[in-house]
């Protein structure tokens, strides 16, 4: 009788996990969004896009000092993002900052709860790279957070985002949550919007496992460019 | 010979559809007045149409439009943010893509179409061989409707295909300054308070049978097609549908209150009269003028509903019921007239318990119109069964079972009732 009362117990509570099991959808696309960028892209939102939180540990792991952890760190971040996706589009253009960032913040609807945010081009205005040329498509990198045991809903679930994070303890992971567009620079539309997730176990943390993590995102965005298109 | 064929009518049909002179992308719902003024937006400023042309075009095309203003957006056209949104919606207005995709997303945009107010902005914009044509009111920051015209180079010809493609839906009154304010103001027909206390009475017929639908014969057959011998005896009395008839109409009458619109209490009396099943092969049952048992049900659900306002006229409650009821069997055997002395059987037959008890469950809806009268609609399974439970003793075996132990059938019934709110 106790063993029925038992398998009982376990059904119910597969059934409450099943029920409460997160349903998030994390990726969004365009009707029109019929083939991925190849082999030339464009890229911009690199140079702000990196944050490093606790950066204490990370300047303790990296061995750089505390106070230029996020100079060096964004710097390292931008020059690995973007030297790993030329390996994928041979033909790269980077476009400043300072010309994406220049309109508005909005927020970009991806599921019921989840929302991203970043400066979207204006409709009606291509962007335009530092020689005046427009490029056809541009990824648009809109935040790219590195810390230890993240986790993306706490991020980008409006109904999550004022939870504080438990207490600081020894961490298992190094996380990056990295939110992302692939803009249709020619009719001013976003053709795929995502934001992803990345957990990189750590034994001993240096740089090269940082280098690793930036090049194990871009090898994420590319695959997910591809998934995302509407057949 | 075939098969030229068929190219040859697919041809035709494709030439048909490309020759086609418009195509409607998509139509939300959009008022288009009486008297409307038609705000002609080109915004590289190349305009397809004659504005005053136009205005005759809409006339011919729908006579219910009466005295149309045309004029051209000449404030859109020199705007900046105004243009770019029209360069834009340009490039992207595409068949089969949601008009969602096409929302304004500059704030000043936006802020340009709110003040619209009752006029209706006509956007068209020269594509080649075709015109782009998209409507914007001030509801909403997309276009209400959007499509595709052939160009003319005959200007009214042009100006009828897009009357006829696009205005010729019925119009509606435009509303003066103070009937737009009042409108604004004006309470939600649907906002509506819960009730504390929601009461109804009512009267219905329906209709129980023991074989379930949707369900092989052979599960209640025993029962339906049983049939009582000598005044007593079947194959099985487990079931009182081995004595009585199973498959009949009854009465309800029934009252009931729900308490802040979620859970309720109902009670209920339901009457049916029941012929017994006599097999009619038995000498025995000469004697017999009629024998049927009158069944009166009494009961009481609790009821779990959930509301939900359709129109200010029409309340949807879907429901569930879960309840318990009593079943009572009244004889009514009467000899035929000259029988002096009944049957040894007679006076031995049958006997049904003081009482049944049983269970109902099932599921139902109430339409209430006006607030005040419903229809009420239901469905459900009901049992009647032993009154007490008694202990199993060791002679269990030797007691003779008791006759409609296992009741079980089926119902649907539709009531008329009038409802309360307290």
């Amino acid at each position: 009788m106790a063993f029925k009362k038992s398998i009982l117990a376990i059904a119910f509570a597969i059934c409450m996990l099943a029920g409460c099991a997160d349903s998030y959808r994390w990726s969004t696309s365009h009707p029109s969004y019929h083939k991925a960028p190849y082999g030339s892209i464009a890229v911009t939102g690199i140079e702000d896009a990196f944050v490093i939180t606790r950066s204490s540990w990370f300047a303790k792991s990296l061995e750089i000092s505390k106070d230029s952890i996020q100079i060096k760190g964004r710097l390292h971040c931008k020059n690995v993002f973007e030297s790993e996706l030329r390996k994928v589009y041979a033909n790269l253009t980077v476009i400043p900052d300072s010309i994406s960032r220049s309109s508005p913040e909005e927020s970009l609807k991806l599921d019921e709860r989840i929302f991203i945010k970043g400066h979207i081009p204006e409709q009606g205005i291509s962007l335009k790279d530092s020689a005046g040329n427009v490029p056809p498509v541009v990824l648009i990198l809109h935040e790219f957070i590195i810390g230890t045991d993240l986790k993306r809903e706490n991020f980008f679930d409006y109904a999550l985002i004022h939870n504080e994070s438990g207490s600081i303890r020894k961490p298992d992971n190094v996380s990056a949550i990295f939110s992302y567009t692939l803009w249709d620079n020619l009719k001013q539309r976003p053709l795929f919007s995502a934001v992803d997730e990345l957990q990189q176990p750590i034994t001993t943390y240096k740089l090269n496992n940082l280098t690793n993590l930036i090049q194990l995102a871009v090898q994420k965005i590319q695959k997910n460019l591809y998934a995302g298109v509407t057949k | 010979m075939k098969k030229l064929l068929a190219i040859q009518l697919f041809l035709v049909l494709f030439l048909a559809i490309c020759t086609q002179a418009s195509d409607v992308y998509f139509d939300s719902r959009w008022t288009l007045w009486k008297d409307a003024t038609i705000l002609i937006w080109a915004p590289e400023g190349n305009n397809p149409v004659n504005t005053s042309d136009f205005c005759l075009s809409l006339r011919r095309n729908n006579t219910g439009i009466g005295e149309p203003k045309c004029r051209e957006l000449g404030e859109w056209e020199r705007d900046t943010i105004a243009q770019r949104y029209g360069t834009w919606l340009a490039n992207n207005l595409e068949k089969g893509l949601p008009s969602a995709y096409l929302r304004a997303r500059h704030p000043g945009m936006a802020a340009k179409i709110q003040a619209v107010e009752d006029n209706i902005v006509l956007y068209l914009n020269p594509q080649g061989k075709f015109i782009q044509v998209a409507i914007f009111d001030e509801t909403a920051q997309e276009p209400k409707t959007a499509g595709i015209v052939k160009a003319n180079n005959d200007k009214i010809a042009l100006g009828d295909d897009i009357a006829s493609t696009f205005f010729s839906k019925r119009t509606k009154r435009r509303l003066t300054k103070e009937e737009r304010l009042k409108q604004q103001t004006e309470p939600d027909d649907l906002y509506k308070e819960v009730p504390n206390l929601r009461v109804w009475a009512g009267a219905g017929i329906g209709y129980s049978q023991a074989h379930f639908p949707l369900t092989p014969d052979n599960w209640t057959s025993s029962h339906t097609k049983s049939r009582v011998r000598n005044y007593r005896i079947t194959k099985d009395s487990v079931s009182l549908w081995n004595f009585i008839e199973d498959d009949d109409a009854f009465l309800s009458l029934y009252a009931g209150l729900t308490w802040h619109g979620f859970i309720g209490i109902e009670l209920m009396y339901r009457y049916s009269n029941r012929d017994m099943k006599i097999d009619k092969a038995d000498t025995v049952y000469k004697e017999l003028d009629h024998w049927n048992f009158g069944q009166h049900d009494i009961g009481l659900n609790v009821l779990l509903s959930m509301t939900y306002p359709i129109t200010p006229w029409l309340d949807i409650t879907p429901l569930a019921f879960l309840g318990f009821q009593y079943s009572f069997y009244n004889e009514d055997i009467e000899l035929k007239d000259g029988v002096k002395k009944p049957s040894r059987a007679y006076q031995y037959r049958i006997q049904f318990e003081d009482a049944y008890k049983g269970a109902l469950i099932g599921v139902g809806g109430q339409f209430v119109f006006k607030k005040h009268y419903g229809v009420d609609l239901r469905a459900g399974i009901s049992s009647r069964g032993r009154d007490l439970y008694e202990a199993p003793t060791p002679d269990a075996g030797k007691a003779p079972t008791t006759i409609g132990k296992s009741t079980i059938d089926c119902f649907v019934s539709m009531g008329l009732e009038y409802h309360w709110t307290l």
